[in-house]
């Protein structure tokens, strides 16, 4: 298989006819076999799910923004049940921060990373023409949209005590047995059956490409360290999902068919249901992050146009975090009975987790050092994922302690904490993502001005919204309540506040996405200049609707930090 | 009293209509909360004061070393992210280096993380195991059983009677003047300065007794009996909540521990009907008390 | 050379069947929920989605088929399709984890749980409910009977072991070219596969306990349960197989399709002698039998 270096860098528009012969529209969108396309079908789809799971999520700072039940009635209403009914209100909200969790976490985040930029830049960063099983590429992506589908049936019919599944996105038993009759539980199991089963496959798509299909020359260690996350993020999907899967299916036959797994009425165990999902739960927790540790290295590496310190311990870094996070998973149940050497093994055991988590921060700040540094918009968001990062991760180590998580359990330090981790560290690297390659993606530029705009009314409002939830915490305010004492009310008061920021923000994003679209100039080959040395960087923009029809080589002379095949 | 600013809130359902209502006679008349003990203060930025030894020694640990260290932790990756902005911006270093390794400080950022690990490791399981002493056979057994929505209490080494805690409604809370939301009718009464065998057990879903001035969680699982030991060390009222979500009414169940003086809480033992001597071991009464699942 | 294919890799047209799938599956689902509760139409919705599963099955896999044959699975993509079916695989062994993780849970911790202050686990002098048998502190409830393990379990476990040698007599004769062969070791193996899944539910019907009486049964059901249906699944996969060796498929060289039946008929078997050695035998150990 001879190459040339211009059969990459040739300007595409000459030899674009075969290779950008694009199906007609109902073709190419519903029977997609294109990884890119299906790769913005899923952004598509996952900034539609944010925006929902963003909207509940104001529905709940409003709620929350004074003692008392202001709003949550008129919901019940609408969703045609009893507003009047003060247990109807109360179930309203646990079935908001459900759909809120399971929103953010099966439908917005993991479709976006995986699904999306997964998608789209994992055949291009190893030089493939496409994923290596194109037809189970899409009905992943399928299943992800009709597993939100049942999640929305969830919400209009009765699940006890109100309309809808209001068990929290842990789904613990017996709430989620024996605790709410109807059948809003059991669409909401689907659901998660249902995007689960996606995920297996797509994750199984992933490794089999990652393994197989790399461009001539690039070895594993060669790869540049996005792969290297969705290869590690794949295989935690593969091995932590089907756990889940039997975990949820034992809640449905106890919920329909009366077998007795976690009722203790038959002999059976509640606590053996929080083992499982918390044996998928925290793997869990890292399938959101690990792709977007991928994301900044290559941002950080871009814009400091200097390659990635410790590529290697960086890659194997991931592989620790993957490894060690199956092992942890009971710091999620300290307060359930758990005897006292069980508590110190786990307490020590999730401690570890922060050494490779250092590794890839100090690695981060290394790349920069010496850089000659740009703040285009990934840039800013990429910086501001470090610092987010590292101020949540160091509260998981203070909760990591069995003894101290006593008390801050299922209060909102918790809350804090993951969504310092997850709001700021898994969205930031989203849209750190989303700016470096969007001119790759559209063919078009985004406002750089807007983009900062965005950036800093951001990182404000999360910052409002979530840091004052630690104080919170500490004086005890309990997770998952509608309404709360009197003396919670200033820092929730400054909580909703930040919302309205954050949201003011996000209004920004969807202007400079028209704005792009509209009016943006044209984007280049390599909008980025010399820092940007993966593959995708080599095709137009956007890429020809088959690229690398003639694999790239990566000639052995080059050591792992440049990706590009020779000459390029 | 701002603090306790009246709340929208509307009334929250009546107790069941099985739980039997303990009776209240002339002896005992609930404590009145001491402002600002055993409850959250508005605007405050770290724990509740603590009332136990576990407490302080938990908060010690919070205080004194992890909060420094994380604090460090992240002001330190501010202060790097800060220099490389300031120092190797493209302006002030437009030719970036090539450097790719350094086998000394991949070393050093992997081991020093390890030993502050080590040095958190230490004190955290020392607090661990201090929070799993055994109670001393004089231990006054009490167990704490969550319903859909509220706790029962019951006192096996005082005649097994039962006290049933539902929530009050806000402005009657507000009027006896005790915190919305966490204020009781009944609540569980308990002798200070005294070890008390708590055990947590529930009977429908997984509920969670959780008092954040003593630094007490433990959740009350159906099907399991857990337990732990509870030492108050000065009288006063303590606010605590249900931490596990368990349906509708999960916000609406608070628990109130109110720790009397041991004479004090003797009468009201006697007032309650109990009996009141040496605690006899009676674990299968203990048992037997658990109504069968519903 | 622009805009030539110039990669062993396999490009496909788009397809509707992945959408249909999803959809077939969203239906299936929703028609459970329906049956659960017994709402109307139930039937219909069920119907709809199982009838939607099987087309999208088969006509998703005759295409495979068709690619196959018509020369599309290159070395290459065969090599993807090894990947795939053992990742799949992988998977599957990680749900059955999850099962045995509920049976050994209940097997070594059998009886509600007193979790003291010194911090150590016992179980609780008595039971705190008045539960359904379970208070001995046995998995197997006081005078529940379980089946005997070395009556129609141990003849599945034997009839599994023998299906296992039939498919690698099959798969031997397929490289050597012995077409017969083949042919006769498929049909050993599928027959045995349904003498197994036939023991099986004869066997289920004779159970002395119910479906979810206690967690032993929950689990038993369960975890068999799940088994046998991947048996049923396996032997189709075998039964496809073999219509494809009389249409004159497989070559010595490339037979990938078979060689992933066998994969799975094997990991099914694996998983099956867990079962017998977990559940069977060590989980009714010392309990009066059928
Ligand atoms: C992206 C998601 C994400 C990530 C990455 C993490 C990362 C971590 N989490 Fe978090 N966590 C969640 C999402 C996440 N978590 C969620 C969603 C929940 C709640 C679930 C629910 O109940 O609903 C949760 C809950 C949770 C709990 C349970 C709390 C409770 O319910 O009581 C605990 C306890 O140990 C914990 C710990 C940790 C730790 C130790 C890490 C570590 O991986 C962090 C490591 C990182 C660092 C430490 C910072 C960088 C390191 C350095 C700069 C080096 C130097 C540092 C040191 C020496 C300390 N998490
Ligand atoms: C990824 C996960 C994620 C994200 C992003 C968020 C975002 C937010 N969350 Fe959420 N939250 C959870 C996961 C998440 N949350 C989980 C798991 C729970 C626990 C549920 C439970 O208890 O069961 C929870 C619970 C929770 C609570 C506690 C409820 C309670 O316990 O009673 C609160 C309260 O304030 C809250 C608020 C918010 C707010 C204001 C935001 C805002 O930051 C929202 C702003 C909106 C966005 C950040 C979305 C923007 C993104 C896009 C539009 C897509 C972009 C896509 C591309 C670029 C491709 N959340
Ligand atoms: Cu009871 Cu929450
Ligand atoms: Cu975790």
């Amino acid at each position: 298989m001879a190459t040339t270096a211009e059969g990459i860098t040739a300007p595409h528009t000459d030899h674009g006819h075969d290779a950008d012969h694009k199906p007609g529209f109902f073709a190419r969108w519903f029977m997609s076999t294109n990884h890119k396309d299906i790769g913005t079908l899923y952004l598509i789809f996952a900034i539609c799910a944010g925006i929902i799971g963003g909207a509940i999520s104001g529905i709940m700072r409003m709620e929350l923004a004074e003692p008392g039940i202001q709003h949550l009635g008129m919901w019940v209403d609408m969703l045609g049940g009893d507003g009047t009914s003060m247990d109807a209100n109360y179930h309203m909200w646990n079935v908001f921060i459900t759909a809120h969790g399971l929103i953010m976490v099966f439908f917005m985040v993991m479709p976006a990373m995986i699904g999306g930029f997964g998608n789209w830049f994992v055949p291009l960063m190893i030089g493939a023409p496409d994923m290596a099983f194109p037809r189970m590429n899409n009905i992943s992506f399928w299943l992800t949209v009709v597993g939100f589908f049942s999640l929305l049936f969830s919400m209009f019919v009765p699940g006890g005590t109100g309309m809808g599944a209001g068990v929290g996105w842990t789904v613990y038993a017996p709430l989620s047995t024996t605790g709410s009759q109807g059948p809003a539980v059991d669409f909401a199991i689907f659901s998660l059956h249902l995007a689960g089963a996606g995920s297996i496959l797509g994750a199984t798509n992933f490794i089999t490409t990652i393994f197989n299909m790399r461009a001539p020359g690039m070895t594993l260690h060669k790869m540049p360290l996005f792969v290297w996350s969705v290869l590690v993020t794949a295989f935690l999907l593969l091995l932590a999902l089907p756990v889940l899967a039997a975990a949820i299916t034992m809640l449905l036959t106890d919920r329909n068919f009366g077998t007795t797994f976690f009722d203790p009425a038959g002999g059976g165990d509640p606590i053996l249901y929080q083992h499982l999902f918390w044996f998928f739960g925290h793997p869990e927790v890292y399938i959101m992050i690990l792709p977007g540790f991928g994301m900044i290295s290559q941002i950080v590496a871009t814009f400091s146009r200097k390659p990635v310190f410790g590529y290697l311990g960086m890659a194997y870094a991931m592989v620790a975090i993957g490894v060690v996070g199956f092992i942890v998973w009971a710091h999620h149940m300290y307060t359930v009975g758990l005897d006292v050497n069980t508590k110190m093994y786990f307490t020590a055991a999730t401690m570890v987790i922060a050494v490779p988590t250092g590794v890839k921060i100090f690695s981060w700040v290394a790349t920069m050092w010496g850089g000659s540094l740009e703040f285009k918009s990934p840039m800013v968001w990429a910086m501001g994922f470090i610092f987010l990062f590292t101020v949540g991760g160091v509260t998981g180590v203070v909760l990591a302690n069995g003894g101290i998580d006593d008390n801050l359990h299922d209060t909102y330090y918790v809350v804090a904490h993951f969504h310092y981790v997850l709001s700021m560290g898994a969205v930031f690297s989203l849209f750190a993502g989303f700016y470096y390659w969007f001119p790759k993606m559209s063919g078009r530029m985004h406002s750089e001005l807007l983009s900062h705009l965005h950036f800093w009314g951001f990182f404000i409002g999360v910052n409002v919204i979530f840091f004052p939830q630690h104080f919170l915490g500490m004086q005890g305010m309990a997770r998952r309540y509608p309404d709360f004492t009197a003396a919670y009310s200033y820092w929730n008061e400054i909580s909703s506040y930040g919302y309205w920021i954050m949201a003011g923000s996000m209004l920004l994003f969807f202007a400079n996405l028209a704005y792009a679209f509209l009016a943006g100039k044209k984007a280049e080959t390599n909008p980025w200049g010399e820092g940007a040395t993966t593959l995708e960087w080599t095709l137009s923009s956007p890429p020809p609707f088959h690229q690398f029809e003639t694999l790239p080589v990566i000639e052995d002379y080059h050591d792992y930090h440049d990706h590009r095949p020779a000459g390029a | 009293m701002l603090l306790f600013a009246s709340s929208a809130h509307a009334q929250v359902d009546a107790a069941p209509a099985d739980a039997a209502a303990t009776e209240t006679t002339a002896g005992y008349t609930p404590m009145t909360p001491t402002e600002g003990k055993g409850m959250p203060v508005d605007g405050r930025l770290s724990f509740q004061d603590q009332f136990t030894q576990d407490g302080r020694d938990a908060l010690w640990m919070h205080d004194a070393i992890l909060m420094p260290i994380i604090t460090v932790i992240s002001l330190f990756v501010l202060g790097l992210l800060m220099w490389v902005i300031v120092r190797y911006n493209r302006r002030a270093n437009p030719v970036p280096s090539k450097t790719t390794h350094n086998t000394l400080i991949e070393v050093i950022w992997t081991v020093v993380p390890a030993l502050i690990l080590v040095v958190i490791a230490v004190p955290s399981i020392n607090l661990l195991l201090s929070q799993y002493e055994t109670p001393p056979e004089e231990a006054i057994t009490i167990k704490a059983t969550g319903y859909q929505w509220y706790w029962g209490y019951t006192y096996p080494d005082n005649g097994g009677f039962e006290v049933i805690s539902n929530m009050l409604p806000p402005e009657e809370a507000l009027d006896r003047g005790e915190p919305n939301q966490l204020a009781v009718d009944n609540r569980m009464v308990v002798p200070a300065n005294t070890p008390l065998r708590l055990q947590t057990t529930a009977v429908d879903v997984i509920h969670s007794f959780g008092v954040a001035s003593l630094w007490f969680k433990l959740d009350a699982v159906p099907g399991r009996l857990n337990e732990r030991l509870l030492t108050i060390e000065e009288p006063g009222v303590y606010y605590g909540q249900c931490y596990e979500l368990c349906g509708a009414r999960h916000g609406f169940m608070p628990v109130v521990v109110e720790a009397l003086p041991r004479e004090e809480w003797e009468a009201w033992v006697l007032e309650q009907g109990g009996t009141v001597g040496e605690p006899e071991v009676v674990e299968a009464e203990v048992e037997a008390e658990a109504a069968p699942a519903a | 050379m622009a805009g030539t294919k110039n990669h062993d890799y396999h490009i496909l047209e788009p397809d509707i069947w992945p959408l249909i799938g999803a959809f077939a599956a969203l239906t299936f689902t929703t028609g459970m929920v329906f049956f659960m509760h017994e709402m109307n139409g139930w039937q219909i919705i069920l119907g709809l989605g199982i009838a939607g599963l099987i087309a999208t099955f088969f006509s998703w896999f005759s295409n495979v088929v068709k690619e196959a044959e018509g020369g599309d699975h290159t070395p290459v993509v065969q090599l993807h399709m090894r990947y795939g079916m053992i990742l799949f695989i992988a998977s599957e062994v990680m749900f059955f984890v999850g099962w045995f993780w509920a049976f050994f849970d209940f097997a070594l911790f059998p009886d509600a749980l007193q979790v003291t202050a010194a911090g150590t686990a016992e179980q609780a002098t008595e039971n705190l409910f008045v539960t359904q048998g379970v208070t001995d502190g046995t998995l197997v409830p006081a005078g529940m009977e379980v089946l005997n393990a070395f009556q129609l379990p141990l003849l599945n476990t034997l009839i599994l072991l023998c299906s296992g040698t039939t498919v690698t007599w099959a798969h031997h004769a397929l490289i050597h070219g012995d077409r017969d062969g083949l042919k006769q070791g498929l049909w050993a193996t599928i027959a045995l596969g349904a003498v197994f899944t036939a023991i099986q539910a004869y066997e289920y019907s004779i159970a002395p306990f119910n479906f979810g009486q206690n967690t032993y049964s929950s689990a038993f059901f369960m975890a068999t349960g799940f088994h046998g249906f991947h048996v049923l699944v396996g032997t189709i996969f075998l039964i496809v197989c073999l219509v494809r060796a009389y249409a004159g498929h497989f070559t010595p060289r490339q037979h990938f399709g078979f060689e992933a039946a066998a994969w799975y008929w094997h990991f099914v078997d694996v998983v099956w002698l867990f079962l017998f050695v977990a559940i069977y035998i060590w989980g009714g150990w010392g309990a009066p039998v059928h």
